[in-house]
């Protein structure tokens, strides 16, 4: 093997044949950690094209492959939006002394992926930053979502807006928002509750609440342990909140960011990440690491790359 | 259901053969790289896939087949038998006995449908006529009891928990003791969230089964789970001892391939389907039929395309 591959060294350009079996054990690694199949196979077919004709420039066939599957994996998590610092947002919010809303934003995301807890540590860090807060209970239908969050409110000494349950929640959101407008709170964060993104009647509820909510920030909450249907959900949560939105006059609110909770429980399955970012390009704003206030970071690509091909 | 579809798929990647003049190694190769990828799109974890396949060739053995064998027909059996292989662990569906108590302790990943689940399987015993009480022994959750308390009110089943107590070893043996001195018949213990990763938490689930020892334990995991499922699955299993699983979300969109990780990892049957936020979203699942009618699909299209 050695010999071939030292024959090749800035001999003769890269053919498919040279590339097949290094980009296949990349492909296959790349599954095995937990990116979508479909994912993969398109990014090592973009791999392939390339290199394709190119001379070798690495030791070997395989160190050069290896080289521009995390080049293409940096691009693909690279985020693509502008500015994702959300306390930094907040504060050029709060400075444009038009605006006396507080800065809205709103959780959603399928079942039990960790939103409530995910809006709880978000709540955390901007306490830290002094930013007045206010929680709105709007998951008004799961059993024991509003003490869960009173519970948090409590722990993090913050005010919790709540109109118990069966109530409408964009009912609730509106009115937790003029609620903190006239208490000049500075951040309001509501909760929702957990749903699928083929369920048609609840997807609606979703698109009225943010519609009326019309948040600053929309964050879609996934969990890093989810397969092939992160791309499903994805996809399905921004067509509902577009069709849905649809008439309303003004430009529907899409999903502005990703929080990847339950990173602690992958090991270096992260693929996740890799599929939700090649599919929607919506950058991976947090990742939640674990169970306590504590437990949110920042994503980082290096290290997500490293798992992901090593 | 999701693993039909799956079933159908394979079907489908298994017709590659049909159009073969001759049925030989590359043939086999080509329709066994199918049947992979739609595994694989199926969430079906990777080891898994690759010794289905390997185990698949194995069995064929092309080269050494006596003419005359129908190759095509072999190959379809082969596959089904290798796939209701991964989902049937040959162990019959625990049945709690009338008349004593039966304590049935429910483990899993954090905000998998644990607490969920259990009230539904409560629903789901007290309608059969048992005496069912509900114990939360999560007592790490914000909210975690008042959910149980919810849900149980709803189901009209009685419960035990407690505000404040954080030694879940103690509120559950509580809980469960009160159970048995008062008769009651099945006895669901909903416990926290918990994954391999955090020793404590698993050090916890194994002083719980020390201390309850649960007649059966029953393993909760969300259907839309990757390629984690399979390690997670079995560290469960390597510390309790799980003898059975139910899927959840089965209402999503997911493929449920998970499913086939979970039964390899704890060789123990799928029991229940959760498929709905409702006490009654729960489907008994049957291991033995649905392999049954996976095996017939097989059978019967590989009968028609020779
Ligand atoms: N290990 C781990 N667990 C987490 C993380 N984030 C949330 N959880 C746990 O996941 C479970 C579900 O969290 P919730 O915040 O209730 O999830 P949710 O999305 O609000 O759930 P619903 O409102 O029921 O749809 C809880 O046990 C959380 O403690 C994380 O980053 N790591
Ligand atoms: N759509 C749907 N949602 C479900 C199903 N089972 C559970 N859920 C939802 O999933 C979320 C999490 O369920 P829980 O029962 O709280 O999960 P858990 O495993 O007890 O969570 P922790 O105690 O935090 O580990 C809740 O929103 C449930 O309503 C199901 O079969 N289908
Ligand atoms: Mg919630
Ligand atoms: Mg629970």
């Amino acid at each position: 093997l050695w010999r071939t591959l030292g024959r090749l060294a800035g001999s003769r350009p890269l053919t498919r044949a040279d590339l097949e079996k290094p980009l296949q054990y990349f492909r296959d690694r790349l599954i095995a950690r937990n990116v979508a199949p479909t994912v993969a196979e398109k990014l090592t077919q973009s791999v392939e094209a390339s290199l394709e004709n190119r001379t070798l420039d690495a030791l070997t066939v395989h160190r050069m492959v290896r080289a521009a599957v995390e080049d293409a994996l940096q691009r693909v998590l690279q985020p693509l939006h502008g500015t994702q610092d959300l306390v930094l947002a907040i504060e050029q919010h709060r400075q444009r002394a038009s605006i006396r809303r507080p800065f809205v934003i709103v959780f959603t995301g399928v079942n039990g992926v960790g939103k409530s807890t995910t809006l709880a540590k978000i709540a955390f860090l901007l306490l830290q930053h002094n930013l007045r807060l206010l929680l709105a209970a709007g998951d008004t239908f799961r059993a024991g979502a509003i003490e869960q969050l009173r519970i948090h409110a409590r722990c993090l000494n913050i005010p919790l807006y709540e109109r118990g349950y069966g109530k409408d929640p964009s009912s609730v959101a509106a009115a937790a928002i003029s609620q903190a407008e006239q208490e000049q709170r500075d951040v309001v964060l509501i909760d929702t509750a957990g749903r699928m993104q083929d369920n048609e009647p609840l997807m609606k509820a979703l698109a009225a609440l943010v519609q009326r909510a019309a948040p600053e920030r929309l964050f879609f909450v996934g969990e890093a342990l989810v397969g092939n249907e992160a791309i499903d959900q994805l996809v399905k949560f921004n067509q509902a909140l577009l069709r849905y939105q649809q008439g309303s006059g003004g430009k529907p609110r899409l999903i502005d960011g990703i929080i990847l909770t339950k990173f602690d429980a992958v090991d270096e399955k992260v693929g996740a990440a890799v599929t939700m970012m090649y599919t929607t390009s919506i950058p991976i704003v947090f990742v939640g690491t674990g169970q306590t206030y504590h437990d949110l970071e920042p994503v980082n690509i290096p290290k997500l790359v490293k798992a992901l091909v090593r | 259901m999701v693993l039909e579809t799956l079933g159908t798929k394979i079907v489908k990647a298994l017709q590659s053969l049909t159009n073969q003049v001759v049925v030989d190694e590359t043939a086999l190769e080509a329709a066994l790289k199918e049947v992979a990828r739609a595994l694989l799109e199926a969430d079906v974890n990777v080891k898994q896939v690759s010794e289905l396949r390997q185990r698949v060739k194995n069995r064929v053995r092309l080269a050494e087949l006596p003419p005359g064998t129908n190759r095509r027909r072999l190959i379809h059996k082969t596959v089904f038998e290798e796939l209701c292989r991964m989902l049937d662990p040959g162990i019959p569906p625990y049945r709690p006995q009338r008349g004593q108590s039966n304590v049935i302790m429910f483990v899993g990943l954090q905000g998998n449908g644990k607490t969920t689940s259990c009230v539904k399987v409560a629903y789901f015993y007290k309608r059969k006529g048992y005496r069912t009480g509900l114990v939360c022994a999560d007592t790490f959750r914000a909210g975690a009891f008042d959910q149980l308390r919810q849900n149980a009110t709803r189901a009209r089943v009685p419960f035990y928990g407690r505000y404040g107590e954080t030694d879940a070893v103690k509120v559950a043996s509580e809980g469960v003791e009160r159970f048995r001195r008062e008769g009651f018949e099945v006895i669901l213990v909903d416990t926290s969230g918990r994954h391999k990763q955090e020793a404590a938490l698993f050090a916890e689930m194994e002083q719980l089964d020390r201390a309850l020892t649960p007649d059966h334990v029953i393993f909760v995991m969300d259907g839309s789970i990757g390629q984690a499922a399979y390690d997670q699955a079995r560290a469960f299993q390597q510390r309790v001892r799980v003898g059975s699983v139910i899927l959840t979300k089965m209402d999503g969109h997911a493929r449920g391939g998970g499913a086939l990780s979970a039964v390899a990892a704890t060789h123990s049957p799928i029991v229940f389907l959760g498929t709905g936020e409702h006490l009654d979203d729960l489907e008994e699942f049957q291991v033995q039929s649905f392999v049954g009618r996976l095996l017939g699909m097989g059978d019967v299209r590989g009968l028609v395309s020779t």
